[in-house]
């Protein structure tokens, strides 16, 4: 079977429930879903990356975007980044709860590392989308 | 931006390919180009004002 077939093949099967739910944990807690695989290396490697990235990033002073814009701004300019953030799953939820890295203080964002904090919060999100995808698909059998 | 390439390369490694060596090489070849495009990008916009 050539690779389109193949391809074609799986698209047209639905993904198991298990690997929807094995998304969830990897989206939620970042590494959990390849631990549930049973991948530790993948675990240990992509989920350190987003735990590492988050916490660099709030080290740096770094701020998120939530779905109240600030004075001055749209929603249309927050949300591409709340999305990003958003994808660190519980250690978003956990910082927006407990108003942690959310509030616009003028002297935080003086700080040289301001722009690198957000930049790190922003990446910790977007590659915990990638793992979460990742252990989606090693789930649903599409991928070794 | 080391900080940034090594994290980021870490992930694109760890996801993609067959093998772990593939994927090794992936992931160094991954920073490599995270490097070399932020210093270039650095130098040209040194140069603009």
């Amino acid at each position: 079977m050539v690779k389109t077939e193949r391809m074609q093949a799986d698209a047209a099967e639905p993904a198991p429930g298990s690997a929807w739910l094995i998304g969830a944990a990897a989206w939620v807690i970042p590494g959990l879903g390849h631990l549930l695989l049973q991948k530790w290396w993948r675990a240990i490697l992509m989920g350190g990356a987003v735990w590492l990235s988050f916490f660099i990033g709030l080290a740096m002073g770094g701020h998120m975007f939530d779905i109240n814009p600030p004075e001055g701004s749209s929603l249309l300019l927050q949300l591409p980044p709340m999305v990003a953030n958003f994808g660190a799953g519980a250690l978003y939820i956990i910082a927006w709860l407990l108003g942690y890295g959310f509030v616009d203080d003028p002297a935080q964002a003086a700080r040289a590392t301001y722009e690198y904090g957000n930049t790190f919060l922003l990446i910790a999100g977007l590659m915990n989308g990638l793992a979460m995808l990742d252990a989606f698909d090693i789930a649903a059998g599409r991928k070794p | 931006m080391t900080l940034f390439a090594a994290l980021a390369s870490v992930v694109f490694g760890a996801m993609a390919k067959d093998n772990t060596q593939e994927r090794v090489v992936y992931g160094f070849k991954v920073f490599a180009e995270f490097m070399v495009i932020g210093l270039v990008l650095a130098w040209i916009l040194y140069f603009i004002p």
